[in-house]
């Protein structure tokens, strides 16, 4: 099962720049693999990660089958207002993981 | 011939055919091929030729022993604001059996357009970003990276 890991501060200063880490744990399989039979095991990856803040999407990224497995994205947010902050992973075929976390703004 | 390079064959050749290219690169001696390559790939992408910029910094380690998880560190350098900001960033692995990586959407709620993570490379090659700027321009740099095993296999 997938699991969302993130690691974002609880508090920052109005209008700090501050990092987030990202990942979530998956098989990233591409479609270009084998598998002992000699079938082409499907690809399944997750195709899309968004970052939202209060509700307003700031970070996007379409994953492609180069991306490593596990996932692994750190970005960066300026602090605006306090609130939270909502993460999503879309895999192929529909499955949404999400986690979420607040911010305090100081 | 492997799957994985007659996969290869056909992605390019696709991107090379559309780009009106597929005889005179055919033609083309092996060094020269890798440059026209990437140019076909990119006017095939994006219409035109981006730009070298050293505003788009893309750092890679120049060798790593495992092409499946090379860390990649990208950042569009100057400030973010409403009025000109990295819009989108791809990534191509133009040596890959398939050769998109990812495409980094930001915002200038970011502050910066800056990322790090992780990609999978199945051979030596140049990776390349594109950074799409809000305010219209095309700009781009490469990197390249020497992996020692396939990390597509």
């Amino acid at each position: 099962m997938p699991e969302p890991r993130v690691i974002s501060p609880k508090t920052a200063a109005k209008g700090e720049i501050f990092q987030i880490r990202s990942l979530i744990t998956h098989q990233m399989e591409t479609g270009l693999r084998r598998d002992e039979a000699g079938a082409v095991i499907p690809r399944k990856i997750i195709n899309e990660f968004v970052c939202r803040y209060n509700g307003e999407t700031v970070f996007r990224v379409e994953l492609h089958e180069a991306m490593a497995a596990n996932p692994y994205l750190e970005f960066y947010v300026r602090a605006d207002e306090s609130g939270t902050l909502e993460f999503t992973w879309a895999e192929d075929g529909g499955a949404v993981f999400s986690t979420s976390r607040d911010l305090t703004d100081t | 011939m492997t799957d994985a390079r007659i996969r290869l064959r056909i992605t390019r050749r696709a991107v090379l055919s559309a780009a009106g290219l597929a005889g005179i690169a055919a033609a083309a001696p092996r060094l020269a091929f890798a440059e026209e390559e990437e140019t076909s790939l990119l006017t095939g992408l994006f219409g035109m030729l981006p730009a070298p910029s050293d505003r788009v910094r893309l750092d890679m380690p120049p060798k790593f022993s495992s092409g499946y998880t090379v860390p990649l560190d990208l950042t569009i350098t100057g400030p973010m604001t409403d009025a000109a900001y990295a819009r989108a960033v791809h990534v191509l692995a133009p040596r890959n059996p398939l050769f998109r990586v990812a495409i980094f959407h930001f915002t200038p709620a970011n502050g910066e357009a800056r990322v790090s993570t992780r990609i999978r490379l199945a051979q030596p090659q140049h990776v390349i970003a594109v950074a799409e700027m809000s305010d219209g321009p095309l700009l781009m740099a490469r990197a390249w990276v020497e992996v020692e095993s396939d990390g597509c296999a």
